[in-house]
């Protein structure tokens, strides 16, 4: 076997600390046939020209580089190899630059240790396999996590550029948190109407068939990589075809089951079978399991039989079920929710029936929430006065510590509402900052501030103030020393990411931030990307923000998934990877647990584990851990580790 | 008529348990003896060492050689008896792998001495003697062979053609490898036979998972599942890092596998291998955000589960182990 030794002088870096002409002595004592050659600067095109020639003289059967960092320029070298028609994982690089030349002080133990470590890629190389790298065509269609303005821009956006998108979400309709909203700040539009187009247009727009849009799902599993993902959705059963249903209704009029409305924080009630609200999108029912007869053992199937489209739209024994779906990319969008301002003791949240948080008071500001739009006390009244408690958790050491920057102006927007809908009530705002950027936010401010009915209030620490009721029951805000009723309180609490960011995190691999919001793998250059090539961020689910940035958002990842998932590109699969032998493989299922890339798989038949060798990294923790010496890493064999470290200690 | 071949089974550093496996043959020993000439066992049979000297060199067809190299005079025993030998078979753990003796590997000659004569509750001896060298008899002086300085395991002293793994050897596996000798089919010299090549796991019926473990427990603590793999439930099992062959009759009465037939096909170091695989089943938890110090604490808390590394993990192999005995604990 002939092996050829490339040594490179990297001008002074190595060649003032390394004798060249003291390994060319060394090297009859290697093993094989080698010769060794110097070359000044090997990576600089001359020097990638004259390893190249060389190369092609010599046809060598094994070569060696020594040289700098493999992480500096392993693939430089590897292609030289590919250019001289040598297969590029015949070579082994020795790093005598980083970790030899500059960190020995003697130039005589500095040759020593290279000759060492040189030797040790000789001993290595010789049993150095040629390995090909596999080829794989990405997929071009995308998975979106989350139906609210982010997630439906995306997926809308996906489908007009051609592409096939899978949309799921979790609730049993789209929207996200707007679409309960009644009005919308700066400009006070209406949220169901301003959403209502996108919706129809993702639902029977002018790309039918490209958005496969999956309710009361979740993902569970995910396994592959950036352009060839599997990604497994559990989809719990809605009991109505989403598909077959008009939305007509006559099955929610014979339902005998009342349960509470979850939607409108079960401040009312609904049937079992019923509509999440009047004109949600997908115009379609939901069963709820736990509220229906059957559920208690009865044999209700009052729902089925009433509607008038036939016995194949409500499917009372549907079941849950796990539908898989092959995607390049996947855009995050799933929102977030309120801080839970019962944390905040003195505020009376969950103990008194008229303090409410944002999200509650704008269902009950919305036409379709529990009071049909009226502001009423929990006793039905008319307020006289309503407080509204900003930074309920935000900027706060003790629960938050980042500014949730979108309540200032939507408690200026409940300000607008209740001025509009009760003209004598009189409005107290309590702050601790107030934050109203851009062009458009300062016009609700305003009306605020000049409302002879409304006043502002500053505090500096929320455990200053307490709601407690009087004597007779009614509501009173006390803020070190001052006083006020209030008929109504309304909180607005810090925004937190949704729940289940926790367990999405885990089954991307994406990382969080320390407020558990999905990190940016640049906070300012690549906000829109997560830290995992392929899964990008849209919306609420990085950080608080408005309507208008969420979609903005949602069009960035859009952007950035368009532009690196083409179609027709190709993936090349690198063959530095693990295999388990079928023969020696006992079926202890040790290394399934070990797997970070879930690449292996076990085959119950033959009693045996599996790498799939598009998953697998070619870390080698199963290798290392495989107790029954089965598993091989291809390229970094113990045969091929422990004879560099003969080499080394010859 | 033929002579039969000559079968010669002979203890070195070791129990006696080897011998017993042969004796387990039971009814197949008659099988033995009529197709060999079984003369030479020290344990069972009145055969001495000058018989064994007076024979021609390579007289013996087989010899099964059992026990660790404890003492100078199973140097001079294993010389003898390859030289008498065409085929000289390490059987079982202690010729192949040092096994419990080697474990003295761990300790100097003097402290051993010490714990065994001096420091002892059950000894009585007020003159703190200790036994070595030659004494003087009426009938004639007697000679105490010497300690070696560290246990050997059979092939670090003589080269060896065959291994035969197991702390003992399972009867049936001993059959097997006499059946195959008499039919002329051993594999190639240097094979380790009367053994599979996969791991315990493959013979044990237990199901198994994906696995998890947050602690170790010790067989007192609790009574296992009969049907779940010991090592998910929290035994320290060797099954997983132990070649197979034995047909798992431990695991199958419940009792984790401590690793008698030694490292799988293929692995070095069983010890270092069983540490590879268990490092990456360990689970401490979610350790998302702690500091190196609690991860650290987590880490100990579990090995502190684990209560002796070496003899759980080298019980068997010590002294052909790449450790060979220089670490404490």
């Amino acid at each position: 076997m002939k092996i050829g030794i490339y040594f490179c002088n990297c001008g002074s870096n190595i060649a003032d600390k390394i004798s060249y002409t003291a390994v060319v002595e060394a090297a009859p004592s290697f093993p094989e046939q080698t010769y060794v050659k110097t070359v000044n600067f090997i990576c600089s095109e001359e020097g990638r020209q004259q390893f190249e020639e060389s190369l092609r003289m010599e046809q060598p059967d094994r070569v060696v580089v020594a040289a700098c960092s493999p992480r500096d320029h392993e693939a430089t070298f590897r292609g030289c190899l590919t250019n001289a028609g040598i297969n590029s994982y015949l070579m082994q690089m020795v790093n005598i630059r980083e970790q030899i030349a500059w960190v020995t002080e003697d130039p005589t133990v500095a040759t020593e240790k290279a000759i060492s470590a040189i030797r040790g890629a000789v001993y290595r190389v010789r049993l150095q396999q040629p390995l090909e790298r596999k080829q794989l065509e990405i997929c071009p269609d995308v998975l979106v996590i989350g139906a609210g303005p982010a997630g439906m821009k995306a997926a809308l956006s996906f489908a007009e550029a051609g592409r096939a998108v899978v949309l799921i979400e979790r609730t049993p309709f789209l929207g996200g948190l707007p679409v309960r909203f009644e009005d919308l700040f700066p400009s006070m539009e209406c949220a169901p109407c301003m959403l209502e187009p996108l919706m129809g247009d993702l639902l029977h727009g002018d790309y039918p068939g490209s958005i496969e849009l999956i309710t009361m799902s979740e993902l569970v599993e995910l396994t592959g990589f950036y352009g060839n993902f599997n990604a497994k959705i559990k989809q719990n059963p809605r009991h109505v075809s989403l598909h077959k249903c008009i939305g007509c209704g006559e099955c929610v009029a014979v339902c005998p089951a009342i349960t509470h409305n979850e939607f409108n924080f079960s401040t009312n009630d609904r049937k079992a079978i019923d509509f999440a609200f009047a004109g949600v999108l997908p115009n379609a029912p939901f069963l709820i399991e736990d509220a229906c007869l059957r559920s208690n053992g009865g044999n209700c199937r009052a729902c089925k039989d009433a509607c008038p489209l036939g016995q194949d739209v409500v499917n009372l024994e549907e079941a849950e079920t796990v539908v898989e779906r092959k995607i390049g990319a996947i855009v995050v969008a799933t929102g977030a929710r309120l801080y839970d301002a019962s944390r905040i003791d003195g505020l009376g949240m969950g103990r008194l029936p008229d303090v409410y948080d944002s999200l509650q008071f704008e269902r009950m500001l919305s036409s379709t929430g529990p009071t049909g739009g009226v502001i009423k006390t929990a006793a039905g009244l008319v307020p006289a006065s309503v407080a509204i408690i900003h930074c309920v958790g935000s900027l706060d050491e003790d629960h938050v510590p980042y500014c949730s920057g979108i309540c200032c102006q939507y408690a200026f927007k409940f300000n607008h509402l209740i001025t509009s809908k009760l003209m004598n009530a009189t409005i107290t705002h309590y702050h601790r900052e107030l934050v109203v950027p851009g062009k458009e936010a300062f016009h609700l401010f305003n009306n605020a501030v000049k409302d002879d009915n409304s006043c502002l209030k500053r505090y500096s620490d929320i455990n200053d103030l307490t709601v407690t009721p009087d004597e007779k029951g009614r509501l009173i805000v006390r803020a070190k020393g001052d006083a006020a009723p209030a008929d109504i309180v309304i909180l607005c609490p810090a925004v937190i990411p949704a729940e289940g960011a926790d367990k999405l995190s885990v089954l991307l691999d994406v990382a969080r931030d320390s407020s558990g919001f999905f990190r940016e793998l640049h906070g300012r250059i690549d906000a829109a990307q997560s830290t995992i090539k392929g899964v990008y961020l849209a919306g609420a689910c990085q950080e608080p923000m408005d309507i208008r940035t969420a979609m903005l958002e949602g069009m960035a990842s859009v952007g950035y998934t368009l532009a690196a998932l083409q179609p027709g590109r190709i993936i090349e699969i690198e063959p530095i990877n693990a295999e388990v032998d079928d023969t020696r493989c006992a079926g202890c299922h040790l290394c399934i647990s070990v797997c970070s890339y879930r690449a292996i798989s076990f085959d119950i038949e033959h009693n045996v584990s599996n790498v799939n060798a598009v998953l697998c990294h070619g870390c080698g923790t199963c290798v290392t851990a495989c107790p029954a010496g089965a598993i091989t890493g291809h390229h970094f064999t113990n045969e091929q580790i422990i004879a560099e470290m003969e080499g080394n200690l010859k | 008529m033929k002579q039969k071949p000559k079968l010669a089974v002979y203890w070195a550093a070791s129990c006696g348990g080897c011998e017993i496996a042969v004796v387990n043959l039971h009814e197949k020993l008659l099988d033995v003896d009529a197709a060999m000439d079984f003369m030479f066992c020290p344990c069972l049979m009145d055969t001495k060492k000058k018989d064994i000297e007076s024979l021609p060199d390579r007289a013996i067809a087989i010899t099964l050689f059992n026990g660790a190299l404890r003492t100078e005079e199973n140097i001079e025993m294993a010389h003898l008896m390859r030289k008498k030998s065409q085929l000289l078979v390490a059987f079982g753990s202690c010729a192949k792998g040092g096994c419990i003796p080697a474990l003295a590997n761990f300790t100097k000659n003097n402290e051993l001495l010490h714990s065994i004569y001096i420091d002892n509750h059950s000894v009585d001896n007020p003159a703190g003697i200790i036994p070595s060298g030659t004494t003087a008899f009426p009938e004639g002086d007697m000679q105490l062979t010497p300690l070696l300085e560290r246990v050997k395991h059979l092939a670090q002293e003589v080269e060896v053609d065959y291994y035969i793994p197991g702390c003992p050897p399972e009867p049936h596996q001993i059959w097997n490898v006499i059946e195959t000798f008499l039919a002329g089919e051993l594999p190639s010299k240097g094979s380790t036979i009367g053994c599979g090549t996969l791991t315990v796991c493959d013979d044990c019926d237990r199901t198994k998972e994906e696995k998890r473990i947050t602690a170790f427990r010790r067989n007192y603590e609790f009574y296992p599942e009969p049907e779940v793999c010991l090592l998910e439930q929290g035994l320290l099992c060797m099954g997983i890092a132990t070649r197979n062959g034995c047909g798992a009759p431990c695991t199958k009465a419940n009792m984790p596998c401590t690793g008698c037939y030694g490292a799988p096909e293929g692995v070095g170091d069983q010890g270092a291998k069983m540490v590879a695989a268990l490092g990456s089943v360990m689970d401490i938890g979610d350790t998302a955000g702690l500091s190196e110090e609690v991860i650290s604490e987590r880490v100990n808390a579990f090995l502190t589960t684990i209560p002796d590394y070496s003899g759980l993990f080298y019980k068997y192999t010590l002294a052909s182990s790449i450790l060979g005995g220089r670490v404490g604990r």
